[in-house]
């Protein structure tokens, strides 16, 4: 139990030690699918994790000891009492961040149908009368994309194809629903924060892979990209933040080189690594009950 | 049948996106255009014809009207429902914490550096 129920933190580490360059290096429909599934499981498993060690608490309870004492059964709980009660309190830190990631969420969608009022149920396009450069898809059924005039005025017609095919990849493969999932499993467990930006990083890249696939153009992509990003850049001088990820020059340049390999080993040693931490949190379940029970009868 | 249906669904879906296009090509021109206009500007892989048929189904949905006081037969967009939009876009942008931050937004922000980069990248064309 001892290892069994801290290792799910150790691996969620090691996930966010592998997802950066997995994001760089791989194909991104492969790379964002294994991440945000092995995301999910360890998320999962350190939340159940920290139950399992707060309900070890109940092990201390001393009459329950002392029964086990008389019955002749050793009493090894691994846990120390502190270790429980900070379980606990980092339980009710999870319980407010995911309850915040939910309300968030829910937020956005609000204002999605907002933005969507007023236009045709069956347009594929809805477009802002806005001099804010600014490019989107809506998820949904049907899902939408909202692209505002300034940005449609700045590209040109082969451009605006790339734009529309790179959004209309992110609703076909439903990333919206798969960011939802990583957002929600870096809010379980901080320490996936790194893979959530992975994959939030690997759509933009499979929406761009799909689209040059699309157009049949790797470079008009990657003038898509440059293009948009300035427009969008020089309408934002005015908050002088200059805060970047290098998000849009790192999407650039893989544009600018052939497709990237499906790293397949790198995906299945990912997903190794979510099944472990699931797989470690049963077993440490398995301890947990068998140690009550043995405490109990 | 089922083949039928399915091939049903993708003619209209990809209706829908050259809605998309030609809706996109009037919004990014700054005057009214002719369907011939549109079609060289969507560099004349669609029929004429198709053009004429998809301007109509746009009219008919209220997002493009006549240009009733410039040439005859040329098209611009509806601006009602678009500038609704941008109201609860510029609404939600200001309100903060951002909803739309949490989107793929097709691009983000850019330091000097990189702004330079594209430039360069956008002016030799060397992509």
């Amino acid at each position: 139990m001892r290892f069994d129920v801290y290792t799910p933190l150790v691996l969620s580490l090691l996930l966010s030690v592998v997802a950066p360059p997995l994001a760089r290096r791989g194909a991104p429909a492969l790379a964002a699918r294994v991440l945000t599934s092995a995301a999910v499981l360890t998320a999962a498993a350190t939340t159940w994790s920290l139950v399992l060690l707060a309900a070890a608490l109940l092990g201390h309870a001393p009459p329950l000891i002392r029964e086990a004492r008389e019955d002749g059964h050793p009493v090894t709980n691994p846990v120390p009492e502190a270790i429980g009660i900070a379980a606990g309190l980092a339980l009710v830190a999870v319980a407010v961040r995911v309850y915040r990631a939910v309300r968030a969420e829910r937020r956005t969608r609000r204002t999605l149908r907002r933005l969507c009022a007023g236009h045709p149920a069956d347009t594929e396009l809805i477009v802002a009368a806005s001099e804010v450069p600014q490019a989107f898809a809506i998820p949904g059924r049907p899902g939408r994309i909202l692209v505002t005039s300034a940005m449609l005025r700045a590209l040109e017609p082969a451009e605006r194809r790339v734009l529309l095919a790179h959004e209309r990849a992110h609703l076909a493969h439903r990333h919206g629903p798969l960011v939802t999932a990583a957002t929600l499993a870096a809010a379980a467990d901080p320490l996936l924060g790194p893979v959530r930006r992975a994959v939030g990083f690997l759509v933009e890249r499979w929406a761009d892979e799909q689209a040059a696939a699309t157009v049949g153009d790797r470079r008009i992509a990657a003038r898509t990209l440059a293009r948009a990003a300035l427009t969008a850049g020089r309408a934002r001088t005015a908050c002088a933040l200059h805060f970047t990820d290098r998000a849009v020059t790192r999407r650039i340049a893989a544009l600018q080189t052939s497709p990237p390999p499906r790293l397949w080993s790198a995906a299945a040693a990912v997903l190794l690594l979510g099944t472990v931490s699931a797989l470690l949190a049963a077993d440490a379940t398995g301890d947990l009950l068998r140690q009550l029970s043995g405490v109990l009868n | 049948m089922a083949g039928t249906g399915s091939r049903g669904r993708a003619e209209r879906r990809s209706a829908g996106e050259l809605e998309s296009e030609v809706l996109a090509t009037l919004w990014a021109t700054e005057r009214p255009l002719t369907p011939a206009e549109i079609q060289a500007e969507i560099d004349g892989a669609l029929a004429y014809n198709t053009v004429h048929t998809i301007l109509k189904r746009l009219y008919d949905k209220g997002l493009v009207l006549r240009d009733a006081a410039g040439r005859r037969g040329a098209y611009r967009p509806a601006k009602n429902a678009a500038e609704l939009t941008a109201e609860a876009m510029h609404e939600a942008l200001d309100r903060g914490p951002d909803p739309i931050a949490a989107l793929q937004q097709f691009v983000t922000g850019l330091s000097p550096e990189e702004e330079r980069a594209l430039r360069e990248l956008l002016a030799g064309g060397g992509a």
